[in-house]
């Protein structure tokens, strides 16, 4: 039980830090802020949206009445039929974008096939199109999910996503947050290392995995409460959580886990508090790729496949996925990965410190 | 099976030779000073046998287990007083100690008695529940000597223990270290060469990486000087006294009534004999025992290290 002791002394290292804690508890409360002035708010209004139906059918017009129910969404009258009107009037500016129902949306519902809703948008104005793409996906797999005729119970689900942007924004702001422990982290045990302590504590009994473990341990307290932190006060702010807190949780609580075993390995890496700073060479991209601050749909192929490999994307599209409203079988292959990754960066973490332990 | 044991135990730094090919051996219960000027290896050849540091050649052993192959057995049974006093700093002493003491297996009951001891041997007693962020260097230091004590390791590396401590913190720890002899294994280094007199069994002198003596702290008086000296006041010394002398012994010294005779064995009662015999008036003679630090600096020399 040596990491328990080494976990205590660190623990008590820590909260006897009042800045260190103050940065450690105050960094979630900074960050929610920020994303307060990033979303504009808790009352975002609804966005004008113009739809084109090209299938017509009965399916297509209670879909079209079904999003009509979302707060998030205010219907632009009439209905196009034919898409070319919808693109002068997107091209003269009279409308900001439109959906595309195309022909053939109840044949392929009816035959449980694919159905690709296009969402047109000005080039020059991504960014309604971009808050609005995460909304049409959860109200439309709703309504797919469910057989023709719609009956009323599904008006019950009308409001849940109350501020769309909120909803769409919060994962990445929150995994962001978390990812600044991978410094905080390494900081810990390379200042420790500098100082001379831990030398001191590699003449003890003490093994590789007793340090890791020692040093990651201070941290669960401080995830569990960041993680509470960052979903307080963004369901204060306007976030709707449709799907279950606890899933949305333990994701963010993985994630969290992967940066610490990451500042894991850095903090083993390096020799010196100041070379910490390396690691923000890392965080940043990672945290871009990873759509921690907008979407990664438009980004190159291999760069989407780099994000994909590496955990952060799968806690911000999980998590999102939950918030708005997906059960957990959806998202169990992004637990999975998590999971994965926490494993292997825990134990690299403890095969790079083994090294390190003499010089 | 001795308790330290090493064979041509070499460390380089890049170009730089910091530990030469010593060869120690110090036995169960020795207490063992390592002394030297800065920068002659001491802190290095400890440091390898600590399992911190990587030999470059050679090998050492604890106990009969190789620091290199069997590292944790080897961090067991020792106990490390660092030469910078490095303590986990938003702890307090007893939880300073309980951390080390624990991670070497002491329970939580153990841990605490065998602090209490401790902390009241150093005098710690009255801020032992204070984070020691606040405490001077001579209580730091001392604290960390405990820590290194903590465990009742069988074999301990203090690095200059008494470094930066007042005169009473000094006597008190020197007194605790001897109360340990034949107990415990110690290795010591120290620039005080009285406190390395008074407390080794045996001494190894290194300079630039390799033992240059090696003995008793008699051993190393008697064998250092080829001459014994000896000082003797006198009055109406003559032309003939002092040629008579300058015969006899290799060397005479003469300063304002002080006569200093150096001689490989000499004989006190026939100097002071000869002298009255022949009328000198004699105040005061001594036989002139050299000290450790004569040894060191006739062995090391004296100029400064870099
Ligand atoms: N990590 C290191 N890298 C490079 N050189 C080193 C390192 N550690 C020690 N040295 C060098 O090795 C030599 C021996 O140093 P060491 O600390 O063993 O001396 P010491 O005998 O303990 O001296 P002091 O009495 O000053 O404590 C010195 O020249 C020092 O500069
Ligand atoms: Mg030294």
């Amino acid at each position: 039980m040596n990491f328990w002791e080494i976990g205590k002394r660190n623990l008590k290292e820590i909260y006897r830090n009042p800045v260190l804690l103050g940065f450690l508890l105050g960094m979630p409360i900074a960050f929610m802020l920020v994303f307060i002035a990033a979303a504009g708010g808790a009352q975002a209004s609804p966005i004008a949206l113009s739809i084109v139906d090209e299938d017509r059918s009965q399916n297509s017009s209670a879909f079209i009445q079904y999003l009509g129910h979302v707060d998030a969404i205010e219907l632009n009258q009439p209905i196009y039929s034919e898409e070319s009107q919808a693109q002068v009037d997107l091209q003269d500016g009279r409308i900001s974008l439109y959906l595309l129902i195309p022909s053939g949306f109840q044949a392929a519902q009816h035959g449980n096939q694919t159905i690709t809703l296009e969402l047109i948008y000005k080039a020059a104005d991504p960014m309604t199109g971009l808050q609005l793409k995460p909304v049409i996906e959860a109200v439309g797999s709703q309504f797919l999910g469910v057989p023709p005729p719609l009956n009323v119970e599904l008006k019950g689900t009308e409001s849940e996503i109350k501020n769309p942007a909120v909803n769409f924004y919060f994962p990445g702001i929150a995994v962001y947050g978390l990812m600044i422990l991978i410094s905080t982290a390494a900081g810990i045990i390379a200042g420790d290392r500098e100082r001379g302590f831990l030398i001191r504590m590699f003449t003890t009994p003490a093994k590789p995995w007793d340090f890791i473990l020692g040093y990651s341990l201070p941290f669960i307290p401080v995830l569990i409460v960041s993680t509470l932190i960052y979903l307080g006060v963004g369901m204060a702010l306007g976030l709707t959580v449709v799907g279950n807190l606890g899933h949305a949780f333990l994701i963010f609580f993985l994630i969290g886990l992967c940066s610490v075993g990451i500042g894991m390995i850095v903090g083993s890496l390096v020799k010196s508090e100041s070379q910490t700073g390396i690691s923000w060479i890392f965080i940043v991209p990672m945290a871009m790729i990873s759509g921690a601050w907008f979407t990664v749909d438009r980004m190159p192929s291999a760069i989407r496949s780099i994000a994909g490999a590496l955990p952060f994307i799968h806690a911000i599209d999980a998590s999102r996925a939950v918030l708005n409203g997906s059960p957990f079988s959806a998202i169990v292959l992004d637990i999975y990965w998590l999971v994965g990754w926490t494993v292997v960066l825990f134990a690299t973490g403890i095969m790079l410190f083994r090294k390190t332990m003499v010089s | 099976m001795n308790a330290v044991q090493t064979f041509k135990l070499t460390k380089e730094f890049d170009s730089l030779v910091a530990v030469n090919g010593i060869d120690l051996e110090i036995h169960k219960g020795e207490l063992f000073s390592l002394l030297g000027p800065n920068g002659a290896g001491k802190t290095t050849t400890i440091r390898m046998l600590c399992c911190l540091l990587k030999p470059t050649r050679g090998t050492a052993s604890i106990l009969g287990y190789d620091v290199v192959r069997t590292p944790f057995a080897v961090k067991k049974l020792i106990g490390v007083s660092p030469q910078d006093t490095v303590l986990s700093e938003r702890l307090n002493c007893w939880e300073n100690l309980a951390l080390i003491g624990k991670v070497h297996g002491l329970s939580s009951n153990e841990a605490k008695a065998r602090s209490k001891e401790l902390l009241e041997t150093m005098g710690l007693m009255e801020r032992a529940k204070d984070q020691v962020r606040r405490f001077s260097g001579g209580m730091k230091r001392r604290l960390s000597i405990a820590m290194a004590l903590v465990s009742n390791p069988q074999v301990l590396f203090l690095d200059e223990p008494t470094l930066g401590l007042d005169p009473q913190a000094r006597r008190t720890i020197s007194e605790y270290i001897a109360g340990l002899k034949g107990k415990k294994t110690i290795l010591l280094t120290t620039h005080y060469m009285e406190e390395a007199d008074s407390l080794s069994d045996r001494i190894g002198i290194i300079d630039e990486g390799k033992v240059v003596a090696l003995g008793t702290p008699q051993e190393l008086k008697t064998n250092t000087f080829q001459m014994r000296t000896m000082v003797v006041s006198t009055g109406n010394l003559t032309a003939e006294v002092i040629s008579d002398l300058q015969q006899r012994y290799s060397r005479l010294e003469m300063s304002k009534g002080r006569l200093k005779i150096y001689h490989k064995e000499l004989n006190f009662q026939e100097i002071v004999d000869y002298l009255h015999s022949r009328g000198v008036a004699v105040y005061s003679a001594a036989l002139e025992q050299p000290t450790l630090e004569d040894v060191f600096i006739q062995i090391t020399g004296k100029k400064l290290r870099d």
